[in-house]
Parts: C-alpha cells; sequence; structure tokens
C-alpha cells in the first residue's frame, strides 16, 4: 500500500524547489534516472488485463530492476474526504532478466517512460519520498538516450509514503502536512485531479533563490 | 572403502576450521535418485540413503526444506495454450528465505527476485500456482562439504515421488575449478551407497548453465536451474515406471 500525491511545476523553479525541499527534508538529494516499462496482458492473457511496472534504474552503475503493480484506489466516503490516495502496491528487485521473463509469460508492452530528475528521501512522520523529475518518452524501442519530453518545460512533482491497512491515516497526515510547506510552489493532489501551476510560484521562488531559503515562504 | 579410496576421502573432508572460508556462493550438484527398472523409489531406500551419510561421519544438523511449483496461465480460449510457456516454474531456497526464483525451461530463462513477486503474480491474476512440490529432509555437514538429503512430496499429501541429494561445497564458487573434487567425493559417495545393493543409484545431469546466462562463478539462480531440470527428469521417470507397468 502506499499515500500519493502529485503535482505538477514550471522548470524554470525546479531550482527552487529543490532549495526548499533541501531545508525542509534535511538530506541531500539523490539523481534519478528511471526507465519505465510498463507493460499490459495479451488479448488471450488472463480473464481480467493485467497491468505491471518494470523499472530499470539506470543511475547505478549497474543498471537494477524493479517490479511493481500498482493496484486499485482505496474506495469509500472515507477515501474520497481525504486529499491522498491510498492505494495498493507491491514491488520487488528483480534480475536483469525480468523484461525477458514477462514477454515470454505473454506480456506486452503498453508505453515505455524515461523520468529524470532528483529524488529526497526522509522521515518525517512517515518515510516519505518526493521525486521532481521530467517524464521523457523514446522516439524508439528502450531507446533511453534518444528520449524528449512529453511536456517540456514542466516537471512532475511525486510524493509518496509506504502504507499499511493498519497506519494509513497517519500517513496519510504526514504526507498532506509535508504538502502544505509545498503550496507556494506548487499545489499537490491526487493523481488523476488535475491542478495546473500556482500562481504564487514565480514570487515563492524568486524568494528562495534570492537567500537560499532563508526567508519563511 | 578401499585403502587408497580411504587416504582420498581423508583428504577431501578434512575439516581445518582456520581455513578462511569462500565468502561467496558455495557451489552444489543436486542428484536425483534413479530406480532400477522395476523398481520403484520408497521411503526404505531414504532411510538408506541417510544412513549411509552418516556412516561417512555426517553429522546431522538440521532440516532443510525446498518449495517448486508449476504456474499455469489463466487463458481465455484454452485452444490458445501453446503461445504460452510449456513450464514456468517458481522456487523458493531454504538458503534464500527473502528470494523467489522464476524459471522458464524451454525459454532458458531464470530470474532472481524477492519474494514479493509471489504477491505481484496473484494479484496480476495472468498465472495460477497449479501443482507444488516440497523437497525437504536433513542436512550434514561433512568437513568442507554439506550435504541435503531429501524427499519428494506434493505440497498437500505424504506420496513420496522422489528423492534428491545436494553436494555442497564449501570452499569454492568457481563450477570449473570444483569439478574434480566434486567427481572424487562422488566416487566415494558411490562406493559407500553401493554396499547397500539398494535398487537404483543417484545421478546429476548438469544443466547447460550458459544457456541461462549463467556463468561459471556459481549463484542460487544455478540452483534453481538444477531443481527445475531434476524435477522433469524426476517426473520423467516416475511416468516411465508408470508406462511400464501400463
Amino acid at each position: 500500500m502506499e499515500c500519493v500525491v502529485q503535482g505538477i511545476i514550471e522548470t524554470q523553479y525546479v531550482e527552487a524547489l529543490e532549495i526548499l525541499l533541501q531545508g525542509l527534508c534535511g538530506v541531500n538529494k539523490e539523481r534519478l534516472r528511471v526507465h519505465e516499462i510498463c507493460l499490459k496482458s495479451g488479448p488471450n492473457l488472463g480473464f481480467v488485463v493485467s497491468e505491471v511496472r518494470l523499472l530499470c534504474d539506470l543511475e547505478q552503475s549497474e543498471p537494477t530492476w524493479t517490479v511493481k503493480h500498482v493496484g486499485g484506489a482505496m474506495r469509500g466516503a472515507g477515501a474520497e474526504q481525504i486529499s491522498v490516495l491510498v492505494r495498493s502496491m507491491v514491488e520487488s528487485k528483480a534480475s536483469k532478466n525480468v523484461l525477458r521473463l514477462f514477454y515470454a509469460l505473454g506480456y506486452k508492452l503498453d508505453h515505455e517512460l524515461l523520468r529524470v530528475g532528483i529524488t529526497f528521501h526522509f522521515q518525517r512522520g512517515a518515510p516519505i519520498t518526493v521525486t521532481v523529475s521530467s517524464v521523457n518518452k523514446m522516439l524508439k524501442l528502450h531507446a533511453t538516450d534518444e528520449a524528449v519530453p512529453v511536456t517540456p518545460g514542466i516537471q512532475l512533482v511525486e510524493v509518496t509514503a509506504p502504507a499499511t491497512s493498519e497506519n494509513y491515516n497517519e500517513v496519510v497526515a504526514a504526507v498532506s502536512s509535508f504538502c502544505e510547506y509545498l503550496a507556494p510552489l506548487l499545489h499537490l493532489s491526487k493523481p488523476g485531479v488535475s491542478t495546473g501551476v500556482v500562481p504564487t510560484a514565480a514570487a515563492a521562488a524568486a524568494s528562495l533563490m534570492s537567500d537560499g531559503g532563508g526567508t519563511t515562504l | 572403502m578401499s585403502v587408497v579410496y580411504c587416504h582420498i576421502f581423508r583428504r577431501l573432508i578434512s575439516y581445518n576450521p582456520y581455513r578462511k572460508k569462500s565468502t561467496t556462493m558455495p557451489l552444489k550438484r543436486v542428484f536425483f535418485w534413479q530406480p532400477n527398472a522395476g523398481s520403484t523409489v520408497n521411503s526404505q531406500i531414504l532411510n538408506e540413503v541417510s544412513q549411509c551419510v552418516e556412516s561417512i561421519n555426517g553429522v546431522k544438523e538440521g532440516r532443510w526444506k525446498a518449495t517448486l511449483t508449476f504456474y499455469k496461465p489463466m487463458l481465455r480460449d484454452q485452444a490458445l495454450s501453446a503461445e504460452f510457456p510449456r513450464e514456468f516454474i517458481g522456487i523458493s531456497l531454504p538458503e534464500q528465505p527473502n528470494k523467489y526464483y522464476f524459471v522458464l525451461r524451454f525459454n532458458k530463462i531464470v530470474l532472481e527476485s524477492d519474494s514479493s513477486i509471489q504477491l505481484i503474480m496473484e494479484k496480476l491474476q495472468s498465472y495460477k500456482s497449479r501443482v507444488a512440490l516440497n523437497f525437504e529432509g536433513f542436512q550434514y555437514q561433512l568437513g568442507d562439504f554439506q550435504l541435503r538429503v531429501g524427499k519428494v512430496v506434493p505440497s498437500h499429501s505424504e506420496n513420496l515421488r522422489g528423492i534428491v541429494m545436494e553436494v555442497e561445497y564449501l570452499p569454492i564458487s568457481s563450477l570449473e575449478k570444483s569439478k574434480q573434487i566434486m567427481e572424487e567425493f562422488f566416487d566415494i559417495w558411490q562406493d559407500a551407497i553401493s554396499k547397500r545393493s539398494l535398487p537404483g543409484r543417484f545421478i546429476h545431469i548438469e544443466p547447460d548453465f550458459s544457456d541461462y546466462g549463467l556463468a561459471d562463478h556459481y549463484t542460487s539462480q544455478h540452483t534453481a536451474v538444477q531443481y527445475t531440470h531434476v524435477t522433469s527428469q524426476l517426473i520423467a521417470s516416475v511416468q516411465a515406471v508408470q508406462t511400464g507397468r501400463n
């Protein structure tokens, strides 16, 4: 299970966001370069269509693979009232043959992306990960060296935290609380709920850049 | 055992506690029991094998268990089953409790993953567990060797389907470098077990690991491939006996 919110920010303000995140998280950023391969089951396989994501971390000296299954979101009146998406999610590290295996099992490529940016991992009421990245598409199959931004000038910000059925309320509260600090620069909401850029981003970014984040936003 | 063999055997199993053990994965060979024509595997043979290990000073250490699961595709049209892998196998090994292994024998693919991959497969609902076999028994320390002797039983049954034996040589991880010593050990073992006049013998047929992209340096992925091949050989052996009866 995980709690997730997303938002977008103009690339010109990413440096300011980095300064803010550095100050809030107290940890150094890590570079992010992940090839995300989204597979879907072939027409005859399974009684329902299934999807699985293979993530290849290209930032490591030796690429490492993770298999990720993202399931359905929590439903009900309680879920609708909270501003954070809570959904089923299972991950597993895997050896390099994983793409070959899933192709052999009858899975087909649905789409692939290259995410390039930075990430922060820290503890603030819950183990939280903030990712700021450009989402790029490949012009040729698996050609990560020839990727172009899907939305030039715009980057995706994602805040996630692992949760269980016992503690998701606390995790939701921790994520929501953290997101409030980012409000001057960007608005974060459930994936699929479009909010656009915030009007205060320019001023907030200028403030952060002028004194390195010393000013309280 | 002959005088020559006794000498070799003492050298093979001589245990120097101060010798630095390999910090990498020790290698192993997995054997399966091949009954003689007209005979079948039974628990008496398993007992004799265990006693034989103890008779050559194998020290019983504890239990072990590996599980092998056959997965089948969930298809809307069974007529198209030929488009999907004939054998999709999942394996859990006692030496890697947080890992799970998948092998596609005909595609020559082996995958190592976290155990959570099993949960992912359940959620995908594209493949489901059909049959599971347990390999379980006792393990023994014999100098620089570790032996595991085990029965092969379906997960919800006590019907003995086979007997396996693992011979692990702790100091070396190189398949090539260990060949001679493993063969010497097995010659000693054959000499000991033959005295019990059992209706069968242990066989090891080494898979071509390079077909799976595996190198000379031994890993648990090699073990997963060995168990896949041993299982297919065991099944073929059982089917041959049943054909003979019919």
